[in-house]
């Protein structure tokens, strides 16, 4: 009798002491590393990831489908400034809620787009905001409150024309934040969020900050 | 009909059971009265259900406890300590025992359901389901200035794939991207959605309703206390349902608030005229796109 309680009762000391070394070993904080020099995100936006300018994938499995290229998973450091350019090639889906028209979370609020007007001539300006029914895609990372809607390629621009989205926003502490797109911009898939738009490697991914 | 009786040999174990299980009881429910249930008191409404589940708790704690002591109890003192295999005696069963049984669950049973009726009934209750028909309807409304002492403040929660943002029609149909509360003040959530079926709850405050594309979801709540809360999507919805939170959810005084507010509508402006005219529901089209 008395070794079967001593079994219990060291079994259940086991499993106290397992608990709580789990519970404190996730409630211990770790300070994240002070802030590094800016760090710079280059990425590229298309219809079709196996007909890309700059970092085709004609072996995809899906080459048809949207995508940010050359990857969706991005490691950069925490507390810094991170500097991204945007070479936008897809033309404009619209935003389902136009709301995100808006551009969130940027350094300034605000951000600089090269594009062709409805003439086909080049423009450059800072914009806080587009029109919701221009939109291609959008670059949003919720967690860090960043939201950037990217204009798409004017109709009249020239063949294998880019829009240039430019901007900064700051990262917080270690972690993995994830990013996605806003346009419903998957073709041919129910309300426009399936297909790329709910696989990883095309319209959403990681933000890893280490 | 068998009677009521016990065994000689079994009394002091029916005694010294009986003892465990008083003090046992004693000691849980003392216990479990001590512990702070979710979703805690952050709103009038959070408060009725924590108050609820610590009465269903320290209702089912003797149970539990006369379960599992039996349980043990059994396993320890009446175990089979001879290898050869014996049968026990029969049980025909005890109708005195039944009788007592059936009769504390439905006492149980009945208390239960007084105590739930009463809640349903409450005003609390009442203030947090609403009651069908009362949609503010569409347009724009409200001058943007403070809401009168006592009288509801509107919030409209639009869920989409994959995140939850707010229109304040009392505030111009004003849309942010976090919920911000004012404290003591009563609130009427309007929950809908632009896409799939999403599920706003926001823990904290007991709130937890689906947001139907195309319906106009109502519900109250009256926050009590200032503090962050937590909004997350309770229906899965997709590849990032998982991560459709919102840590950043305030409960604020009314200063507070009506400072946020003013920047919110100033922010506004600049996407202001591609936003559609508040309404209950939208249904932005088409729903198939792509490029």
């Amino acid at each position: 009798m008395l070794r079967r309680v001593s079994f219990v009762a060291a079994g259940v000391v086991i499993v106290v002491v397992a608990m709580v070394a789990f519970v404190g070993l996730f409630m211990l904080p770790k300070p994240g590393p002070l802030a590094g020099p800016p760090t710079t995100l280059h990425l590229e936006t298309v219809a079709a990831v196996g007909q890309a300018l700059e970092w085709p994938r004609p072996n995809d499995p899906h080459p048809d489908w949207v995508g940010y290229l050359p990857t969706t998973t991005w490691t950069v450091p925490a507390n810094s400034t991170i500097q991204v350019q945007i070479d936008q090639e897809d033309g404009a889906t619209g935003l389902r809620n136009p709301f995100w028209g808006k551009v969130f979370g940027t350094e300034g609020g605000n951000m600089h787009v090269t594009f062709f007007d409805d003439k086909g001539n080049p423009q450059e300006s800072d914009m806080t905001s587009i029109d919701p029914t221009q939109a291609a895609h959008t670059f949003a990372i919720p967690d860090l409150g960043v939201f950037v809607p990217l204009l798409g390629v004017n109709a009249n621009a020239p063949a294998g024309s880019t829009n240039v989205i430019t901007f900064s926003f700051k990262t917080k502490g270690p972690g993995r934040y994830r990013w996605q797109c806003f346009v419903p911009c998957a073709a041919k898939t129910i309300f426009g969020n399936g297909g790329p738009m709910s696989t990883i490697g095309y319209m959403g991914g990681t933000l890893i900050v280490t | 009909m068998a009677a009521f009786h016990i065994e000689e040999a079994d009394r002091p174990h029916m005694v010294r059971l009986l003892i465990i299980w008083v003090i046992l009881s004693a000691i849980g429910i003392v216990a479990v009265l001590q512990i702070n249930y979710p979703p805690y008191d952050q709103s009038i409404q959070g408060q009725d259900q924590a108050s609820t589940l610590k009465l269903l708790t320290a209702l089912a704690t003797p149970v539990f406890i006369g379960v599992v002591m039996l349980i043990i109890y059994s396993a320890i003192y009446f175990r089979r300590t001879t290898p050869e295999l014996v049968d026990g005696p029969p049980m025909l069963g005890n109708t005195p025992v039944q009788i007592a049984w059936v009769t504390i669950s439905a006492i149980l049973v009945l208390f239960l359901a007084v105590v739930g009726i009463a809640t349903l009934s409450s005003e609390n209750v009442a203030q947090l389901v609403g009651a069908p028909g009362r949609s503010i309807g569409g347009g724009q409304t409200g001058s943007g200035t403070t809401g009168e002492e006592n009288k509801e403040i509107h919030v409209q929660v639009i869920a989409q794939q994959w995140y939850f943002t707010y229109r304040y029609p009392d505030y111009g149909g004003v849309e942010t991207t976090h919920l911000y509360l004012p404290v003591n003040h009563p609130v009427e959530l309007h929950v809908t959605s632009l896409d799939i079926i999403h599920s706003f709850w926001a823990y904290q405050l007991g709130v937890k309703a689906d947001a139907n594309p195309g319906v106009d979801n109502i519900f109250h709540v009256t926050p009590q206390k200032t503090g962050a809360f937590q909004v997350r999507c309770s229906e899965l919805c997709g590849l990032w349902h998982g991560h459709m939170v919102d840590s950043q959810g305030q409960v604020v005084s009314q200063s507070d608030f009506d400072t946020w507010i003013a920047q919110q509508q100033t922010d506004f402006q600049t996407i202001a005229k591609a936003v559609p005219s508040y309404a209950p529901y939208y249904f932005p089209l088409p729903l198939v796109k792509g490029s």
